[in-house]
């Protein structure tokens, strides 16, 4: 069951259809791990946009989106930061911005809702932002590139689109908590039971498994406040997924990406081993669309996701 | 009338070894709540069936319980929301929560926390000094009031992932009581409130937003963020991680325009604290052999004049 669009004249929201959306030029904001420690991430996007025959236009002046912390020493900078990135985008003719993350998504929909809602903000943002003659208009959409796949592209599309579909592999979906939370912010799916990553592994030729752990939280934000502690959400989640027949993990974060990647090696010694490889979720889509195996960076992970994609005769 | 059937976690501490479930069907209006289903089920097919309960209206804040895998309050979710095609609803206890009997579980810990907190105001000075009671501006009351609607049915404590695996964390409603008085104008204990909290690992929170289905919108969350901007802004306990990691991510920020995250993980252990760098070096090194590490210096963005006029302007703290 997919999403479905809501008449054109609501308030500019997740369903919103965009003037990019018609002309299949979008906004492209990969935010900072995609540039840095996940490049495959942005690698496996920027194949998978040419597949489907879009254009991600990156905003390269672009800054962080402030990415949950920055809120933590200030109320204002993270909104007016995103104001001046959806200037750039407004700059270029675009009213949609989408991107690769989770957390992003989370934190750049809820300053363009704090500006959009209040007069007040936005005019505050405005006056800072012309110090170097930008402006924020509010036209801009915030959405993350798997909302774009459904609501854009469609499932039946993909479908028509797959040429190598997944062989009935398991996989674990994994939001990452900002693409659903808080349900005032993003709204574009129950947050509570939400259903598009089922949707789209099963498109591409997968069986999504099931578990409480797919809308938990694997801990990144704290990895480096006290020990042990984000290796155990990483390794209570992973065995919740082991346990349900999971092969492999799909995740539009990668945030959650590399704490799941990264730390199950840590939490065996409590939860047992799991060793569950964690796909990004452009790398999983574009291998199904035929983008070959070796242009996906698979081999930057620290589990490799190959090994299952031998296992069900995918790859050789 | 519709047939609801309840999956319901059977469990007596004082006898059982092991949990079993029991499936009880009930006839009742679908649009009523999981509550009166419970409470039907109790009245006409077994009255040995155990939870808490007692306004019926989310004020009372005892009825919360897992429904479908979601903690939330039972009498302020219908059964028609959560319903399978079946007419099933499957209830259990409140996770991060020792069960006792059924659906009732021992709040011992959530309760503990919340004491520590000296939930009470302690004035800056005594009531002799005052010939009237103490005024608060309606401006300075409204940063209370909705923390104030806390009805302390620890929905968010039970959804805490943090929680259910340190228990160490004080959890969502200690932290948004906390708040509370830490923003009380009345009370003198401001600086100690806020240590407190501290040594209670407000930093720990993991930014997850599972508090946001608070039933109440006290919405612990931005209550938990509230505070730490408090810790910041006063100073108290500074040299913790957290406070670390929230300066040196807005001074990358502000030379970069990027999270650096190299300078990030340097920057919140301390670039000379040998030990607590050598327990991240495993993880580093793993990385570095997958060629997966992100670059020692980030360039910065074009026009990251911009975002340095952006922090100015606003006054940002950094590292």
């Amino acid at each position: 069951m997919s999403a479905t669009l809501l008449p054109e004249d609501l308030p500019l929201d997740a369903h919103r259809r965009t003037h990019s959306a018609a002309t299949k030029r979008y906004g492209f904001f990969p935010g900072c791990v995609a540039k840095e420690s996940c490049r495959e991430l942005f690698n496996s996007t920027m194949l998978l946009a040419e597949r489907l025959n879009i254009e991600l236009i990156e905003l390269t002046a672009a800054s962080c989106c402030g990415a949950s912390v920055i809120n933590d020493v200030n109320r204002d900078v993270a909104r007016v930061l995103n104001a001046r990135t959806y200037a750039q985008a407004e700059a270029l003719g675009l009213d949609d911005v989408i991107t690769i993350c989770s957390t992003c998504t989370g934190h750049m929909r809820a300053a363009n809702k704090e500006l959009r809602d209040s007069e007040g903000l936005m005019d505050h943002a405005n006056a800072i932002l012309r110090k170097f003659g930008a402006k924020y208009e509010g036209t801009v959409t915030v959405r993350h590139l798997l909302w774009l796949l459904i609501d854009d592209i469609g499932l039946d599309a993909l479908r028509s689109m797959v040429v190598r579909p997944l062989n009935g592999l398991k996989v674990a979906p994994f939001y990452g908590c900002h693409i659903i939370r808080p349900e005032s912010v993003n709204g574009w799916e129950s947050a509570r039971r939400p259903h598009s990553l089922e949707d789209l592994i099963e498109a591409i030729g997968g069986e999504p498994v099931d578990y409480a752990g797919k809308t938990r939280c694997c801990g990144f934000h704290i990895q480096l406040e006290k020990e042990n502690v984000a290796a155990d959400m990483v390794g209570q989640n992973m065995r919740m997924a082991a346990d349900h027949g999971a092969e492999a993990v799909i995740t539009p974060c990668p945030l959650c990406h590399l704490a799941l990647d990264g730390y199950q090696a840590d939490s065996a010694a409590r939860w047992g081993r799991t060793d569950l490889p964690t796909f990004h979720l452009p790398q999983l889509v574009a291998f199904a669309l035929g983008v070959p195996a070796d242009k996906l960076g698979l081999n930057k992970h620290l589990i490799d996701p190959r090994n299952v994609l031998v296992e069900r005769d995918l790859i050789a | 009338m519709a047939q609801i059937t309840l999956n319901i976690f059977r469990f007596d501490e004082a006898v059982d070894t092991v949990p079993h479930r029991d499936a009880v069907t009930v006839d009742i209006p679908e649009t009523t709540t999981v509550l009166d289903a419970l409470e039907t089920a109790k009245a006409e097919v077994d009255g040995s069936i155990s939870f808490r309960r007692s306004c019926r209206s989310a004020i009372c804040g005892s009825c919360s319980m897992n429904i479908n895998g979601v903690t939330g309050l039972a009498c302020k979710t219908p059964c028609n929301t959560v319903m399978d095609e079946n007419g099933v609803v499957v209830v259990d206890p409140m996770p991060n929560f020792q069960p006792m009997k059924d659906l009732v579980v021992h709040m011992d810990p959530f309760w503990d926390k919340y004491s520590r907190l000296k939930p009470y105001l302690q004035p800056k000075d005594a009531d002799s000094a005052h010939d009237r009671e103490r005024r608060v501006s309606p401006d300075d009351m409204k940063k209370l009031v909705d923390v104030a609607n806390c009805i302390m049915c620890a929905t968010c404590y039970a959804l805490c992932p943090v929680v259910s695996v340190d228990p160490a964390f004080a959890g969502p409603a200690a932290i948004a009581y906390a708040y509370r008085f830490i923003e009380d104008v009345r009370d003198g204990q401001r600086t100690e409130r806020i240590a407190q909290i501290s040594e209670d690992y407000l930093w720990l929170c993991a930014h997850c937003y599972a508090c946001s289905y608070c039933p109440k919108h006290v919405d612990p969350n931005d209550r938990i963020i509230d505070v730490k901007r408090a810790a910041i802004k006063d100073r108290v306990m500074m040299n913790e991680r957290g406070p670390r990691h929230a300066l040196v991510v807005g001074k990358t920020i502000k030379q970069t325009g990027m999270l650096a995250e190299t300078e990030v993980i340097q920057g919140t252990i301390g670039r000379f604290n040998v030990r607590g760098l050598l327990k991240v070096a495993p993880l580093g090194l793993r990385m570095a052999a997958k060629g997966k590490m992100p670059p020692p210096f980030v360039k910065p963005i074009p026009k990251v004049d911009e975002v340095r006029t952006i922090f100015e302007t606003l006054e940002v703290p950094v590292s």
